[in-house]
This record gives C-alpha cells, structure tokens and sequence, in this order.
C-alpha cells in the first residue's frame, strides 16, 4: 500500500522534476562554455567580501570558483530547495487542502505510512535533481576546460541531496504537521533563504559567527565540496535532521483532524 | 439483524466552539438498513461521517463500527468500509482508471470483474483524465471505488450530487441489492426525495442535535397534513385559519387547501357548513416532514 502511495506521488512528482533536470543540465552546460570567454575578466573583478560570500566565496577566475559561485551557492540549491518543498508541501498540506488526502485516508493505509511513503517519493525527486546536477557538472566542467575532479563533482551532488532531503523534510513535517499548505512552503522558503543569508553574513561579524550552525547552507556548503570532497559531520547532520522533521510529520499528521 | 448494530455512537460530539459541530449524537444502524441521514447544510451529517472513519476525531462521546472502536481499530474498519465523501476530489491529472488503480491498491487489490461492472453499470468514464470530466461523471467514480470493494457498510455522503436520473436510478437499484445482500448503507442527503425513495429509517439532525430517528411511515403521522377541498363557490380561507390545529389555509378558485396537525374533525365540520363536491387529501412529501422538524420551534 505504501509503495502504491509512493509510486502514484513520483508519478505526480517526476514530469516538474525531470524538466526542471533537463533545465539544470541545459544552464550549466552554458555556465561552463561561457568559462573560458568571461571567467578571467570577471575573476578580476573587485567584489566585495559580503557580496563574495552571498555567491558562495568568489574567487571567479577558477574554474571551481566560477562554478562554486554560479552554481553550488544560489542555482542548485534553489532549484532543489523549490522541487523539495512545493512538492512536500504539495503532496500533504496541498492533497488534504484539495479534499484528496480524505479520500485517500478512509482506506486502511496508516497516516503516517502514508506521509513516510510520501517523503521517499519526494526524496527521488530530489535525488533526481541532485543527478541531473553532477552530469551538468560533469559537461559544464567540461566545457569550460576541466579543473574539478569527478569526486569533488560527486561530493557537491551529494551534498546538494542531503541539503534538498533537509529542505524537503522541513516542508514535510510543516505540511503534514499542520495540513496547512501556505505555511509548508513559506515557512520552509523562509528558512532556506535566511539560510543562505545567514550562513553568507554570520562569519562577517564575531558576535554572531554562531548563527551559521542553524543554517543548513553551512551544513550544505560550509565545507566546500567542490574543493574539499564530502563532508562527511556536514551530511550526517542534514541527513538526521530529515529524518526527525520527517519523523515530525508523521507523528503530527496522526494526531490532528484532518482540515478538509 | 445482527445482535449488535454496524454503527453505534454514544454521546459523539464533535464541538468546533460557536455552536458549530455535532453533540450528543446517539444512534444504532442496523445490519441490512438503507439508513438516511438527514438535515440541511451545517447540520453535522458529514462531521458524523468523517468521525466514524476517524478522519477527526471526537470531543466526547465515542462509536462503534461493525463492532470496532472507531479511533483503536479505525484502520480494520476503512479496510471494511467504502467511503463517497460528499465533496469528492480525485487527481486531476490522472485517468479514472490510473485512480481506481491506486484506491484499489491501497486496499491491496479488488476483483477487476466487480470493478468493471461497476463501471459499467455507471456508464463511468475511466479513460479520461479527471479534470476533463463533468462532475457527474467524477461522481460515478466515486460511487465505483466505494462499492468495488464489496464493502460491509457503505458510508455515503451526498451521493447523487451531480448524477442524472438514469444514473440515480442505477443507484438505487444497487442500494436494494446491496441491502437485500445484507450489507449496511448509511447515506446522508438534503436531497428529501433520494432518502424517501431508499432507506428503510431514517435520522433527521439540526444544528448539530439528532431531532429524530424513525422510519418514514412513522415519521409521516406526525408531519402536517393536508385536504383539499372542493366547493361549488368561493369561500373565503379565512374561515379555516381560525380552526385549532391548523397552519395554513388557502383558496386557489372553488378549492380550499387546508394544512392541519391532528386531527381534521374541525376541518371537515367547518367544510361541512359549505356545499362541498369533493375533499382530497394531499400526500405529504418528507419535504414537510424534513421542513417540521428542521423548524427551530419544530418538535423532536
């Protein structure tokens, strides 16, 4: 029952998925063949350290740097945070709001199976995602010359999952929790882009330099995959928080009415 | 009948603050029953219904069904129990079949030949996707996931919402094989003559309260009644306004049509001061009897 719940979710999930895959592998195909016409003029470029660390550390006149920046810091983590939580939000908040989860719950599928069933279907989509990333990785890099190695393309996928596993279990539990289908995806965007904030500006200021342990960015990025392989604190943080927020959703579901 | 009843509540309340909600809710269905359960929007039917699949769950009070408490054993329950909520909703993207395919799923598998007689019998449109059908025909799929599975009791919120009277009178026709099977039907309608025409009792809620439970002939002895009478003049209606009992009276020509509770001794003998050619008694639909009790001052 739970693998026909996960099966008709993918089913529903996969098309967004898969165009937004084949978009992400289309932009960083272009972003590594504009490399080596733009990256040497713009490496020289005087950037402030504030607006640096928004794009992920700078240093644009590397290969690793021009693609850390473009892609690692704001487009990947974007695309994936976006497909993980609209579709978490959309598959539980979203269906009780349409008045399908109620359908679907007057059979005898567990409440919590049903959003367990979920979370795995949202977690291919972002697996899918994070694949479609180190192939465009893999041609961008090599059309912009080469310069980072396959394990250092592959670390970056893999942390880009965890970070889109993290960020889709926070509109799971968000959307399962409360039914509830604005706040899923507002609260969930607004944690992902204070983030991204934080985790760019903390380090600027001593008194707050803590804060960038809340952000999962840190945790995502903070190591920097592309020149240093997989962190491995760094994943198994992300990967523990999915589960206890997906956890979260699941015992929260069991424990309410049901909104519509 | 069973000894014990498919349905049984106990005080079942379900109070959403404002008045709003269901309290006190005490009934038993039978095993066989075509049971109605009736009352305007807001009244409780589908707060009644959601309760019994634990889809909510209770303020107070507590439920049985088919002999299982409805929020430890809920889930054996919905694996016997098939469910029309009154507002349907399906994937808009799938097909009908792709749907019936994963509710069957979910109930880990059906007979494929009582499905597709289903959808045969509703003239159901499976290959389409759901957004491209009417809402008749979403409907019709509704009714066939929550039949396919031979469910013990049928619980139905509002369903002939939408269907046209050929559709309707397969309904019905499927309502009687299924109770003559001995399987249980609890349908709940504001649509009178879909009640009146199939269940066997029925239960009338206002704001939340059971009013009464009864079947339909019983029901009928205490609603209004009414005569028309037939004169060879005018006669002013007034005349029987006055009478004790009555609640309308009105002259449409040569004929009085007189609405009274009780009895019609006073009725007949104000007539009876008249040349009268013919006195008719006019069956009164459950419209009135659903109109007396959905009255604020009405009497349960």
């Amino acid at each position: 029952m739970t693998v026909a719940a996960a099966r008709i979710t993918l089913r529903l999930r996969l098309p967004a998925a898969t165009s937004a895959a084949v978009g992400l592998i289309a932009v960083m195909a272009a972003v590594g063949a504009l490399f080596p016409t733009v990256g040497h003029t713009i490496g020289t470029l005087d950037v402030p350290k504030s607006v640096s660390n928004l794009l992920g550390g700078g240093d644009y006149g590397t290969i690793t740097g021009w693609f850390r920046s473009e892609i690692a810091a704001i487009y990947g983590p974007l695309v994936i945070g976006a497909l993980a939580i609209t579709g978490a939000s959309a598959t539980t908040a979203g269906e009780e709001e349409d008045r399908i989860l109620g359908l679907v719950l007057a059979h005898p599928i567990r409440r919590a199976r049903l959003v367990g069933a979920k979370a795995a279907a949202i977690a291919v989509v972002v697996l899918t995602i994070a694949i479609a990333t180190w192939i465009g990785l893999i041609v961008g890099v090599a059309l912009g010359g080469g310069g980072i190695t396959i394990a250092h393309m592959t670390a970056l996928a893999v942390q880009l999952a965890f970070f889109g596993f993290a960020t889709g279990a926070l509109a799971i539990a968000l959307g399962a929790g409360t039914g509830r289908r604005t706040l899923a995806t507002g609260a969930a965007a607004t944690v992902g882009i204070l983030g991204w904030l934080i985790n760019s500006f903390a380090p600027l200021v001593g008194a707050i330099e803590w804060l960038k342990y809340v952000s999962p960015f840190y945790y995502y990025a903070g190591h920097d995959p592309l020149t240093r392989g997989v962190d491995i604190p760094g994943v198994i943080v992300l990967g523990v928080a999915s589960v206890v927020l997906t956890a979260l959703g699941m015992i929260g579901i069991e424990r309410r009415d049901l909104r519509a | 009948m069973s000894a014990a009843p498919v349905i049984a509540t106990s005080g079942l309340s379900k109070d959403y603050g404002s008045g709003r909600g269901l309290f006190g809710l005490d009934l038993e269905v039978w095993q066989g029953e075509v049971f109605g359960f009736l009352g305007p929007n807001g009244a409780g039917k589908s707060t009644t219904m959601r309760l019994l699949l634990d889809l909510i769950k209770p303020t107070s009070g507590s439920a049985r069904v088919l002999g299982l408490d409805t929020l430890r054993e809920s889930i054996e329950i919905r694996g016997r129990v098939g469910f029309l909520p009154g507002d349907l909703a399906l994937y808009p993207k799938l097909t009908g079949r792709a749907m019936l395919d994963y509710l069957a799923q979910l109930r880990g598998g059906v007979d494929p030949r009582v499905r597709d007689a289903l959808v045969e019998r509703f003239g159901a449109d499976i290959d389409r996707p759901v957004r491209q059908l009417s809402t008749g025909n979403r409907q019709k799929l509704g009714l066939v996931q929550a039949f396919m599975h031979e469910p013990e009791l049928l619980i139905l919120d509002e369903p002939i919402a939408g269907l046209d009277p050929l559709v309707q009178q397969s309904f019905h026709a499927l309502l009687a094989e299924v109770s003559a099977q001995g399987r249980t039907v609890f349908l709940s309608s504001h649509t009178l003559s879909e009640v009146e025409r199939v269940t066997h009792r029925l239960a009338i809620l206002r704001q939340g309260r059971l009013v009464v439970v009864d079947s339909l002939e019983n029901l009928r002895q205490v609603a209004v009644q009414r005569l028309e009478i037939e004169f060879s003049g005018p006669v002013d209606p007034e005349e029987f306004r006055a009478l004790p009992g009555v609640t309308e009276a009105h002259a449409e020509g040569r004929t009085v049509t007189v609405g009274f509770e009780g009895s019609a001794d006073a009725v007949v003998k104000a007539a009876a001061t008249h040349d009268v050619r013919a006195i008719r008694p006019r069956e009164d639909g459950l419209e009135d009897i659903f109109l007396h009790y959905y009255r604020p001052d009405g009497a349960p």
